[in-house]
């Protein structure tokens, strides 16, 4: 066994990580406003749009898990108030990476959107 | 409801066990606690497509788990192998070597051997007449044909087809040019429908529609259309001259077919209805002969018919036409008349053979794939128990044992699928030489090679099969939970010295075993067939020139071309600087010629018939090749002139070599005595030399002259014309040109329009069948040297591993005093014992394995009869693998005895 250090690994850029799978950006944004629990995305998610968007079991934890690898998001350490809490869940928290990546896919959906309004309204011309 | 949700939940449960250990350890209980939660609430608002999702969800997602897995261990394993590329490119070699041989015996023999005709539907039901047990395939005339049709019960069609029938051929609108000769089959009518081919344009033959007296028509082949047609979209309807006479094309068949025994290509399938100015083959109305055995007889069982109960009743039905035939001379055989045999390959194989075919290919390429994969495992054991404590500390925190053994097949199975990449490629190569060196034939044959997708899944399938297979006991073995031991004593392990039934001592002793096996079994073949190498003509081959003419294809009618042949010899001698003319209806030493059942005609009753070669040569032959008779004399320019009749006794005279005088009639004289087949009788006349031919073999060889009929008629070879003078470069001198050129002008001078082909000297026709053997002797050294190899590389490697891991030992005995000498013999005495093991095992079972063959196939038993005799190999090749063995454990039990005692002590 050689006495090297490890290399470090070169700082990822946000821009990688782009166009983002659906999922992915779903629990990204969900996140966004703090901590959650799986079960808790996942309910989040149906919510706010409309129950288009399922986030079947096994699918979720697999994209958390594939999130983790991705260093986007991580297991939180901190607990909500006792009152809120469900022991028996696992937190989790977007890294500052993770909101790095989840602002760039926002910017670029707006200007998705705005090119689709000037689009439209040279139609509609 | 509850029911549905309940049993939902149950599978949900069940699947998510099935999950990754690692996954299953991380998120386990969230996806659980998560599917627990909303299962009611799927269940109330989505119904059973909710729980069905659910499930679908989960089911998908645990698969995708263990590839994601499977990609990170492929990742983790390429790393480990760039680490130590000497090892890598030990087993990437060895698995591209062990594969590639495979996939190409594989692409090359099975294809040819097994796979069925293309395109045929009836192939597996299709069945031929065979002479004998190992014979060749028993022509019958064209009405026993018929009379085979008429049992509707039995067959659902019954064929005739002559096959390697040559066409001087044509194209419509380039009459003037010189015709090409084609190879072809004389088919009957209902050929196409009993094999179940259907055209891929225009159509096939048909009784209803080819009938005799119509206007000829011919149907192509898919090759012939695309090569000598270009494809051409209008080649239906377009005329082709055969022989000179005109045919129509009406059909073209489909990709890949080449007629039936594919073997021998054919491009063009003529009706017998056809006039015999097309076809000489059809003269002298053999469809109406009975005694005319001029075809072979091809039949579609009907259903529920087993070839067993067909060979009964047809053995019947031959008895009963056979005693019809009154001008035929009684047959003396009371066994059994008729053997069957599958017809529905390219190469017709007897049942009783397939299977040792099989097992021959399967034991040889079976050999040289365990070796290698043992080779590798035993690296891989000793990679492994190098890792003890790394995997030791990994099995204590928690990994599953399933999980580090996974990680440690990946790394087999990188090894294995990039050894089986190089395999293919080696397949490809080694296909595409196998090609270049076809020995020279009058008829083409043809050598299936195709690299297709079966040959790919093949060797995916073998890479596969074999990275696992050595990497799975290594693996097992060095994540034997045996976990302390591993942890207090480091990583390295101290293996006792000679634990006698050990995996590791078990493997050497396999290893030496193997590679002796298939050293000993490619020196049997190898030794058998370079006898071949050793021909050598009593002159100088390159002063004999050979070249071959088929008059009657050109347009002569019989009369005709006897009168050419019988004028033929004296015009060349005439010609300046010519010793001596032959001519025969084969090329001199050719070992491709046609076995029949002869008897000696004698005064007792037991006549026995006895297989020989048959070979019809003209006069003076065997004065042109120099081969002194024995007794008597050889043919005369007055035997070629006798007609043979079978209404009585016939005159012909015949010629035996030594081996078949001796056959027939032991000690005694053979002159003046008799021999005969189911047709004709002969009278012995002369004896003369054995002669070898290229294979190296001699064979009892019976010698039949030419006679008006072979003139007439020419053999689908041409008849080939032998020239030998003293000084082949006297030949051309007087007129300025090669040899070759001056014959061939002497020809045309004769007549402008006969074609002279297959013109080359003696002595490049023996190189070109010479270079064919030479390179099936060095393939088969080749496999024979890697066994070698690769026992030598397997077995420094686990003695110097064994060394390794006796360092301390051999430390501390140095220490307390210990002389280098006695350090090598304790290293050596353990491979010593484990060698000799090996070479006797090998030698027991190479020597049974060569038996084996032997007994049930005549197919190798030249071969082997030479190579199992041979004391020098007996002997020659255990000694020298044990030799390189005891080297191969020497060089690393050497460096042992270099060990300074004080560093070894101080690393532990």
């Amino acid at each position: 066994m050689t006495n090297t250090p490890p290399r470090q690994a070169p700082p990822k850029l946000p821009q990688t990580f782009l166009p983002l799978k659906t999922h992915w950006f779903h629990i990204l944004l969900t996140l966004a406003g703090g901590e959650q629990h799986g079960y808790a995305i996942m309910q989040e998610v149906l919510q706010r749009t409309n129950d288009k968007v399922h986030l079947w079991p096994a699918t979720l934890y697999g994209s958390i898990k594939r999130l983790i690898e991705a260093e986007l998001i991580v297991e939180s350490d901190e607990r909500p108030a006792p009152e809120l809490d469900d022991a028996r869940r696992r937190y989790y928290r977007l890294t500052p990476l993770g909101r790095g990546v989840l602002d760039a896919e926002c910017n670029r959906l707006e200007e998705l959107v705005r090119s689709i309004k000037i689009k439209q309204a040279l139609v509609t011309e | 409801m509850n029911f549905k949700m309940n049993f939902a939940w149950r599978i949900y449960r069940r699947l998510a066990q099935a999950f990754p250990h690692e996954f299953k350890l991380a998120y386990g209980t969230e996806v659980m606690q998560l599917g627990e939660d909303v299962v009611k609430d799927i269940a109330k608002r989505h119904g059973t497509t909710g729980l069905i999702r659910l499930i679908a969800d989960i089911a998908m997602r645990v698969p995708l788990e263990y590839l994601s897995e499977m990609r990170g261990d492929m990742r983790y394993a390429w790393r480990a192998l760039a680490k130590s590329p000497g090892f890598a490119l030990v087993g990437i070699l060895s698995m591209a070597l062990g594969i590639g041989l495979s996939t190409n015996v594989y692409s090359s023999k099975w294809t040819m051997l097994f796979r069925d005709l293309p395109s045929a539907a009836n192939a597996k039901h299709l069945v031929m007449f065979q002479e004998s047990e190992d014979g060749d395939l028993a022509p019958v005339s064209y009405y026993y044909i018929e009379q085979y049709r008429e049992q509707k019960s039995l067959f659902t069609g019954a064929a005739a087809f002559r096959t390697s029938v040559p066409f001087n051929v044509t194209f419509q609108g380039n009459l003037n040019a010189k015709p090409q000769r084609i190879f072809g089959q004389l088919v009957s009518p209902d050929y196409f429908s009993v094999i179940g081919v259907q055209p891929q344009n225009g159509r096939v033959l048909s009784p209803d529609l080819d009938q005799s007296g119509d206007a000829p028509v011919v149907v192509v082949s898919d090759r012939f259309w695309r090569n000598r047609l270009n494809s051409s979209p209008n080649a239906i309807g377009q005329t082709l001259h055969l022989n000179g006479q005109p045919a129509t094309i009406v059909g073209i068949t489909p990709k890949n077919f080449n007629g039936v025994l594919g073997v021998n290509p054919s491009e063009l399938f003529v009706p017998i209805t056809a006039p015999p100015a097309l076809a000489p083959e059809l003269a002298n109305d053999v469809l109406h002969q009975r005694s005319a055995k001029d075809f072979l007889a091809l039949l579609c069982l009907a259903p529920g018919v087993s070839m067993d109960s067909a060979e009964v009743a047809l053995d019947s039905i031959n008895r009963r036409l056979d005693e019809q035939d009154t001008t035929a001379l009684p047959r003396i055989d009371k066994g059994r008349r008729v053997t069957l045999l599958p017809a529905g390959t390219n190469v017709p194989i007897p049942r009783k053979i397939k299977p040792v075919i099989i097992g021959f290919f399967l034991a040889l390429m079976g050999l040289v794939l365990t070796l290698a994969c043992m080779n590798l495992a035993n690296m891989l054991m000793a990679r492994g128990a190098n890792r003890r404590k790394e995997l030791a500390i990994r099995l204590a925190v928690g990994a599953s044992r399933f999980r580090l053994v996974r990680q440690m097949i990946s790394e087999g199975l990188l090894l294995s699928m990039l050894g089986g990449l190089a395999g293919f490629a080696l397949a490809y190569l080694l296909g595409v030489l196998n090609s270049h060196f076809t020995p020279p034939t009058t008829i083409p044959v043809e050598f299936y090679f195709t690299m297709d997708w079966h040959a790919a899944l093949f060797a995916f399938s073998l890479a596969i099969l074999c990275g696992v297979g050595f990497s799975l006991i290594p693996a097992l073995q060095s994540t034997k939970a045996d976990l302390t031991p591993a942890l207090k004593e480091g990583s390295a392990l101290q293996l006792p010295g000679y634990r006698r039934f050990g995996l590791r001592n078990l493997l050497m002793v396999a290893q030496v075993a193997a590679s002796l096996m298939l050293l000993l079994m490619t020196g049997f073949l190898v030794l058998g067939l370079s006898k071949g190498t050793s021909l050598q003509p009593k002159f100088d081959p390159n002063a004999m020139v050979l070249f071959s003419l088929d008059p009657v294809r050109d347009g002569y009618t019989p009369e005709r071309a006897q009168a050419l042949f019988e004028k033929l010899p004296d015009r060349l001698k005439a010609s300046g600087h010519v010793r001596s003319v032959a001519m025969a209806a084969q090329p001199p030493f050719s070992g491709d010629t046609e076995l029949t059942q002869v008897s000696a005609e004698a005064a007792q009753s037991s006549q026995v018939l006895q297989q020989v070669m048959e070979q019809t040569i003209g006069a003076s032959y065997f004065a042109t090749l120099n081969e002194p008779m024995l007794s008597g004399r050889e043919f005369e320019p007055a035997d070629q002139r006798v007609q043979p009749d079978p209404s009585k006794p016939s005159s012909l005279p015949a010629v035996l070599n030594e081996s078949a005088a001796h056959k027939f009639f032991g000690n005694q004289n053979a002159l003046g005595k008799r021999v005969r087949d189911d047709q004709r009788s002969f009278e012995v006349v002369g004896v003369v030399r054995d002669i070898r031919n290229v294979d190296g073999f001699t064979h009892a060889t019976l010698y039949l002259p030419l006679t008006p009929r072979d003139f007439a008629r020419p053999p689908a070879g041409g008849m080939t014309i032998l020239v030998r003078s003293d000084n082949l470069s006297d030949l051309g001198a007087a007129s300025g040109t090669d040899p070759l050129a001056a014959i061939r002008n002497e020809i045309a001078f004769l007549d402008p329009n006969l074609n002279i082909f297959n013109i080359q000297t003696l002595g490049s026709y023996l190189d070109r069948s010479r270079s064919a053997l030479r390179f099936s002797v060095q393939t088969y050294s080749g496999i024979g040297v890697f066994g070698l190899v690769l026992a030598a590389i397997g077995l420094a490697g686990v003695t110097a591993y064994a060394v390794a891991q006796r360092r301390k030992e051999i430390a501390i005995r140095t220490a307390v005093g210990a002389t280098p000498l006695q350090i090598l013999r304790l290293v050596l005495r353990e491979g010593a014992a484990l060698i000799s093991a090996g070479t006797i095992l090998g030698f027991v079972g190479a020597m049974a394995l060569a038996k084996v063959l032997s007994a049930l196939t005549s197919l190798f038993v030249d071969a082997l009869k030479i190579g199992t005799a041979d004391p020098l190999l007996l002997v020659g090749a255990p000694l020298l693998l044990a030799a390189v063995a005891m080297l191969a454990c020497y060089i690393p039990a050497r460096k042992s005895t270099k060990i300074d005692p004080l560093k070894a002590l101080r690393e532990e």
